[in-house]
């Protein structure tokens, strides 16, 4: 991976409802995270077909507001863009 | 947004659906529960869509017609309801988890389970069915549709196979009810399960099972049926023995407009225009470069309106997404509850993008679709 390279960070959930909960809490806590599906490489056996996609610079909110709120997730995972790296967009 | 995920539901309703659940929804009182005329309109509801769909599946009696919340309901009832343990049963690896999880969960308890293996087109051959066979083999359960290379079964033929061994044959009709011929007699369906809110064109919530007279099904629930307050056990007589609680009136009701939609109009007509479609799509973006598409696409066969597909090894999430957000093009990505099919197919890493059609889709979103891909597969 190249330095330069932009990674997406995707939470990962066990189920929609969980994805659904995190969305709404971290809208109120003003952090911007889109639905998005879930690669299948970080998928993984657990985690369900639904993500939210984060910016890397609120990585850090993001688990604050998720230990803040006792909200359950899966994962959280980096992931190098495969297609047109500059294509994010968020809520 | 051009939604081409009609696999999973199809969105875009004949408005009779609409108006009649929207009129159920102010008329109806609870089917078979008194006969006052609120409950006596949604009784009637109930029955005119067993007959209809009777009428449209060739069953013996409206009587055999059960409703259900789903097709998962319907292949739950179907599996639990005719195996025991020490039974053999045999399925194939198109199945959905609707199938193979209940089967599995069987499998624990006692129940023989072997599958009839995919090729790498996800096509089966129908002599590994009697191969399978075993002394104490009770049933086949198999799909009339992949759901996710759209290839078809020939339901017709296993039922064959079925009737002569005298094994109980269960079919998820899923994909293929409400575009594609179904009967059960001519095809030796004793439970045929179905789902409302796909080629049907109803509400969710809404499915069934069409159930071969003089075959018991024990029931997944019991509890509550309108009639035999005082007895202890639930009743026998169809179809009260497989429904338990409040029906889903409202939904049936758009499930009864959409049956008649589909008389209206003709299921030929529907498959031949979703067809089209879908052909028009293969041949748009077949020799793409990088593109792979999985399934049979013999032209001599017919097929259900699916085109699934990877470009090169993009994870199938991302180009899902990004057909999403760019191009407002609603697909399927992942493993589609088809976890052997993807296994046959090679493609549990990086999963497919599903394109499902519809005859509600045009010949115009079909192009942009295809002008899409040619630029998620030509871009630097």
């Amino acid at each position: 991976m190249s330095e330069n390279e932009e990674l997406n960070y995707y939470i990962l959930f066990a189920n929609y409802t969980q994805g659904l909960l995190l969305q709404e809490i971290l809208k109120k806590d003003g952090i911007s995270a889109r639905i998005a599906p879930a690669p299948r490489s970080i998928q993984g056996e657990l985690s369900c077909g639904m993500s939210l996609l984060v910016r890397q610079e609120d990585i850090d909110g993001v688990r604050e507001s998720i230990e803040r709120n006792h909200a359950e997730y899966h994962e959280i995972v980096s992931l190098p863009c495969q297609i047109r790296p500059h294509r994010n967009k968020f809520c | 947004m051009i939604y081409l995920d009609n696999a999973a539901t199809t969105m875009k309703k004949p408005q009779e659906v609409v108006d009649a659940v929207v009129h159920a929804m102010g008329s109806l009182g609870n089917a078979g529960r008194g006969v006052h005329s609120a409950s006596l309109e949604s009784s009637r509801t109930v029955f005119d869509t067993r007959e209809r769909l009777a009428a449209f599946f060739h069953a013996d009696s409206p009587k055999q017609i059960v409703f259900t919340s789903n097709s998962t309901e319907a292949l739950n009832t179907a599996v639990k309801g005719v195996l025991n343990p020490g039974d053999h049963v045999i399925t194939t690896m198109l199945e959905h988890n609707s199938v193979l999880r209940p089967l599995y969960e069987l499998e624990r308890a006692g129940v023989e389970l072997s599958f009839v293996q995919s090729s790498r087109q996800g096509t089966v051959d129908y002599e590994d069915f009697e191969k399978e066979i075993r002394e104490n083999t009770k049933a086949i359960v198999c799909t009339h549709g992949s759901n996710l290379t759209g290839n078809l079964v020939d339901i017709k033929r296993v039922g064959e196979i079925a009737k002569k061994h005298d094994l109980i044959f269960i079919v998820d009709a899923s994909q293929t009810a409400g575009v594609f011929p179904i009967d059960v007699k001519d095809m030796h369906v004793d439970i045929l399960c179905f789902t409302g809110h796909k080629g049907l064109l109803g509400p969710q919530g809404t499915g069934g099972m069409c159930v071969r007279e003089g075959l018991v099904v024990r029931p997944l629930k019991t509890g509550g049926s309108g009639v035999q307050t005082y007895s202890k056990t639930h009743p026998v007589e169809m179809p009260t023995a497989l429904e338990a609680g409040t029906l889903n009136g409202h939904g049936l009701a758009g499930l009864d407009a959409a049956v008649q939609y589909l008389e209206k109009k003709g299921i030929d007509e529907i498959r031949r225009e979703e067809q089209h479609l879908m052909w028009r799509f293969y041949d748009g973006v077949k020799d793409l470069p990088g593109v792979k598409i999985y399934g049979d696409f013999d032209r001599s066969q017919e097929r259900c309106a699916i085109v699934t597909l990877n470009i090169g090894d993009y994870d199938s999430s991302e180009v899902s997404d990004e057909l999403s957000m760019t191009y407002e093009i609603s697909t399927r990505p992942g493993a589609h509850c088809a976890p052997l099919m993807h296994e046959a197919l090679g493609t549990v890493e990086q999963g497919a993008v599903r394109f499902s059609f519809s005859h509600f889709n045009t010949e115009a979103e079909i192009d942009e679709a295809v002008r899409a891909l040619r630029e998620l597969t030509t871009e630097e």
